[in-house]
């Protein structure tokens, strides 16, 4: 457990004692200095403490690890460790071109406003298919919409790679085309090979990987 | 007017709330898996939100009948 998980869970522990006391003795209440002692026992510490642990819940719910706690994600953490550059995650994730510990997350947001919020509600709503209903087949998972160029441009516009590469340039409407989400990047038999779980048991893995 | 038992009936509901509430958030901040999140926030969260409304009110009460 993180260090600062611990510090979070014995500040909450801390409180609950507190208020446990005030609870138990409400007469300590009746002066001037215990109102004050409730008042920051009993509204300022709860609402501290429960948005430190929103806050922290939210960062862990963002992890590889957190992804991939539910059975069905599972093929779609072994794609990760594909051994073939053209597979567009497994490149990613093994080159380090996106956060190892945040890999789910940095590809599957949205960079717009309210984004982060959207995606958690998506994931929300998973959790909820994945204990009280009925989960697809992970072949069966599809994106609630087309992949938006506008994730992939976040960290690659304008890096040299993207800007020079000789196929982005070998035609000039291509570049403008990609950058207003005309021409994705995903579908158009440029980089079209995602997770591709169907063809996973053929599939060689980079064994350091895992 | 707001009697003192009543006033001390509300803090010790508000307190209970508050305590179930926040021991619920520790241990969902330990139990690391995808339930824990949706435990911290629909029972835990619920539980603090209730908590706060209570001592608040029982506060706001206790001011207006000493006015």
């Amino acid at each position: 457990m993180p260090s600062a998980t611990i510090l979070i869970v014995c500040l909450v522990l801390f409180s609950a004692a507190v208020i446990g006391v005030l609870a138990a003795r409400p007469g300590f209440t009746a002066g001037r200095g215990g109102k004050i002692l409730a008042f920051v026992a009993m509204f300022c510490l709860p609402v501290f403490c429960g948005l430190l642990g929103f806050s922290s819940e939210m960062q862990r719910s963002k992890t590889t690890a957190f992804c991939l706690s539910c059975h069905t994600m599972g093929d779609y953490g072994k794609s990760l460790l594909v051994d073939d550059p053209t597979h567009l995650p497994a490149s990613h994730y093994q080159n380090h071109r996106v956060p190892v510990d945040q890999a789910c997350y940095s590809c599957h947001t949205q960079y717009a406003m309210f984004g982060g919020l959207k995606v958690k509600a998506y994931g929300l709503k998973h959790v909820f298919i994945y204990y009280l209903g009925t989960p697809p087949a992970p072949q069966d998972i599809k994106l609630y919409e087309p992949y938006n160029n506008r994730e992939c441009l976040h960290c690659h516009l304008g890096a040299r790679s993207f800007e020079e590469g000789v196929v982005h340039n070998a035609d000039p409407a291509t570049l403008p085309a990609i950058k207003s989400n005309q021409l994705s990047c995903l579908s158009s038999g440029c980089h079209d090979t995602a997770h591709d779980i169907a063809h996973l048991k053929g599939a060689k893995f980079w064994e350091k990987g895992s | 007017m707001l009697s003192t038992s009543q006033f001390e009936k509300r803090l010790r509901f508000a307190g209970i709330c508050l305590a179930v509430g926040l021991l619920i958030e520790a241990l969902c901040l330990m139990w690391a898996t995808p339930i824990a999140f949706i435990v911290f926030v629909a029972m835990g969260g619920l539980l603090i939100a209730v908590g706060l409304a209570v001592y608040l009110y029982s506060v706001v009460s206790t001011s207006v009948a000493g006015d």
